[in-house]
């Protein structure tokens, strides 16, 4: 899969979402629940908002001085025994692994769930080379097993299928002949992955934070299925956006608790490993270790005016309150990230030509600003590409050129009365009971879903009444 | 074979890493930093504040009832009892195979499992893995606990492997009092302290919170995934 799941326009993709009534009702239970969870995990820590910025302090620090801890991680992984690969591209990054796996001569390869294998396309990559490349994070393993239908959630990929979806997958797929007790369809994959798991030659991981004066990586997850990526096969290939480091455990043990709390409301959740290549004496751990640091478009962003969106720690949590994804869902972003943190960095990574319309899946409540566990200022941003989208002539005709007429019309108060006095009987015959009904787009658009009144004639606008009622009172105010 | 000499029409490595390097210097408009870089005062000290004051008493009601959300037993028992608790513990789940650690308080409290196997570097990557996917239990001591999070901190070593926390159904860690600390500040702090001095601490740190767990079907919790079904700590 590539960052782009759907190539589709954007409202042919948000009128799917908002018909999908399972698929809403999905998100929407699903975000309350992270939602109240996150919240009480927050509160139950205490000083949340000074666990925030010291998060944002970390962040920024590392940021600033990200070439260096780059290099020291690089040293120390090589200092082990590793091997380190600088991908600026992600053909470089995928073309790598897959030269990795060959000169291995491995055609098993089992994963962990990792967002950014997505972005560099590396299973295409290494099933076109002839791997066969399994998905073990359970969320992720149903989406493959149903055609890799795409992840709609950073946290939980399968969101949008029920239990009933998810059983007839895997009976047409893998002849699972149980019900759809969750439980039941859990372990029955258990079953089909730990083979998986046992007869890989390649594991791949993703990376939550490389601690750079180690020369180690660190996952944070709940299946143990990272783990048993990185402890079975021979060989482990680590792949990571370049931002994602920290100095020390100190700082990982600081961003550790505020992923957790802010992605699932767990303290810790059940697994976070930090881990590098195997050591003389040990029997299981990777033989062979890479690590692959991915710049991939991070490098521009890095430079510019959404520096900040880098901070992202991949938590979620702006998915789960923000009232746009409840409507939409994740796939109608056309991302592997979706939501606020995606409408940010999705036209970041694969620019306003395809993604010009993300900035607008927003209502600018600004309720991800403020659950962001590393203070990016999400709504802002989005603010900014909008105004970038705009200056660069990217909006449509239609948009240009009703901006221009509300332009002239709003700074000319002889054209805006006249307007208001014309409004009433230039609607009439779209109206019905004091209500718009029918009008050429963009009011088509928006009567589509809600009512708008039909305006006042003037003898009964606001502006008529406080004239009449400032006159009758003696031309004092009221 | 290094794969590297694979990559066609790619400089050398150092001339890759070094202009990868250089362009994340340019997008930070400064040259290159290659000076050691020393870490800020940080603004806040929340993390080592929290928990901080409480006694060792107050740590082990924290831990207890972090382990009920966490879906683990605490079983508290004694250095003298600890054997016939650990005996009765795996008869309760089933009886073998057992896998063990080599932890040399195995030996210090005396205990003995019959039938048992012990995971060390002579029995080699292929026997040790093996092992541990056929044990029904894996029974470990755990090198730190946290009291917040109900974790157990453990180390990777010649004598315990990675796969032994994840392959076996069941996962029992035996908790010395002495080893809970209030939460995973004091953990890390002290293990970068052993690093930065140089010490090896092996290749793995593994913090471990409960058996495994999943909500990707409909964000309903199912306890037991590809890692342990269940798990329980012994407390002496």
């Amino acid at each position: 899969m590539s960052m782009q799941t759907d190539k589709r326009d954007f409202d042919t993709r948000t009128a799917d979402g908002i018909g999908d009534a399972f698929m809403r009702g999905a998100v929407g239970s699903a975000q309350d629940s992270l939602k109240t969870r996150r919240l009480t995990a927050a509160t139950s820590l205490g000083d949340w908002e000074r666990w925030r910025e010291l998060g944002q302090q970390i962040r920024q620090h590392t940021l600033e001085n990200l070439d260096y801890y780059l290099e020291q991680m690089a040293d120390n992984v090589e200092r082990r025994g590793g091997h380190v690969y600088f991908a600026r591209t992600k053909e470089e990054a995928s073309g790598y692994i897959r030269d990795v796996v060959q000169s291995k001569q491995a055609t098993k390869v089992v994963k962990s769930k990792s967002m950014v294998t997505e972005e560099i396309e590396m299973n295409q990559v290494l099933m076109k080379a002839g791997c066969e490349v399994i998905e073990s994070d359970l969320g992720e393993y149903i989406l493959q097993e149903d055609d890799w239908d795409p992840p709609s959630h950073i946290v939980a990929p399968a969101l949008h299928k029920n239990r009933e979806q998810i059983r007839d997958v895997f009976a047409s797929k893998l002849s699972y002949k149980g019900d759809e007790t969750p439980e039941h369809l859990a372990g029955f994959a258990r079953k089909v992955l730990r083979e998986k798991f046992l007869e890989a030659e390649i594991g791949i991981t993703g990376c939550n934070f490389a601690v750079a004066n180690m020369g180690a990586i660190n996952l944070v997850t709940n299946e143990g299925n990272g783990d048993l990526t990185a402890a079975l096969p021979k060989t482990h290939i680590a792949v990571m956006g370049m931002e994602r480091i920290v100095p020390t455990l100190e700082e990982m043990e600081v961003l550790d608790n505020l992923l957790c709390r802010s992605a699932v409301g767990q303290k810790l959740t059940s697994y976070i490993t930090v881990m590098g290549p195997r050591e003389e004496g040990e029997s299981d751990g990777p033989e062979e270790f890479h690590l692959v640091i991915v710049d991939n478009g991070r490098s521009e962003i890095l430079a510019g005016e959404f520096w900040e969106a880098l901070q992202c720690i991949r938590c979620g949590a702006c998915l789960n309150v923000c009232p746009v994804y409840r409507h939409i869902g994740g796939h109608a972003y056309g991302s592997i990230y979706p939501g606020p943190i995606g409408a940010v960095i999705t036209p970041l990574l694969g620019g306003y030509d395809e993604y010009k319309e993300l900035p607008y899946a927003s209502s600018l409540c600004g309720a991800c600003t403020d659950v962001c566990p590393v203070k990016i200022p999400l709504h802002e941003q989005l603010i900014l590409h909008r105004q970038n989208i705009v200056s660069q002539g990217r909006t449509g005709a239609i948009d240009r050129a009703q901006m221009k007429a509300a332009g002239k019309l709003l700074s000319s108060p002889r054209m805006f009365r006249s307007t208001l006095r014309l409004a009433n009987p230039m609607t009439k015959f779209m109206s019905k009971h004091g209500r718009v009904v029918r009008g050429p787009a963009p009011l088509s658009g928006w009567i589509g879903v809600r009512d708008m009144p039909q305006p006042v004639k003037e003898r009964d606008g606001f502006r008529t009444w406080y004239e009449n009622r400032t006159k009758k009172e003696g031309g004092r105010l009221p | 074979m290094n794969p590297r000499t694979f990559h066609e029409g790619s400089s050398t490595d150092t001339e890759k890493r070094e202009s990868f390097l250089n362009r994340v210097a340019e997008s930070l408009k400064r040259p290159r930093r290659t000076e050691p870089v020393r870490r800020p005062d940080w603004k806040h000290t929340v993390h080592l504040d929290t928990l901080a004051d409480r006694t060792p008493e107050q740590l082990v009601e924290i831990l207890k009832e972090q382990c009920f959300f966490i879906h683990t037993q605490v079983i508290e028992s004694t250095p003298a009892l600890l054997q016939s608790t650990l005996d009765d513990l795996i008869d309760g789940y089933g009886g073998g195979p057992l896998i063990r650690s080599g932890d040399p308080r195995f030996t210090e409290y005396g205990l003995s499992f019959s039938g048992d196997f012990v995971w060390s570097e002579q029995a080699g990557r292929q026997e040790n893995i093996r092992r541990a996917e056929a044990a029904n239990i894996a029974l470990v001591f755990a090198d730190y606990t946290l009291a917040e999070s109900g974790t157990v901190v453990l180390l990777s070593r010649p004598d315990q492997g990675r796969a032994l926390h994840f392959l076996p159904a069941h996962y029992i860690a035996v908790i010395e009092r002495k080893s809970i600390v209030p939460r995973s500040t004091q953990a890390m702090t002290d293990l970068n302290r052993r690093i930065e001095s140089g010490e090896d601490i092996g290749s793995c740190i593994n913090m471990i919170s409960g058996p495994s767990n999943s909500a990707d079907i409909e964000m309903q919790l199912v306890v037991g995934v590809h890692g342990p079904l269940r798990a329980t700590y012994v407390l002496i």
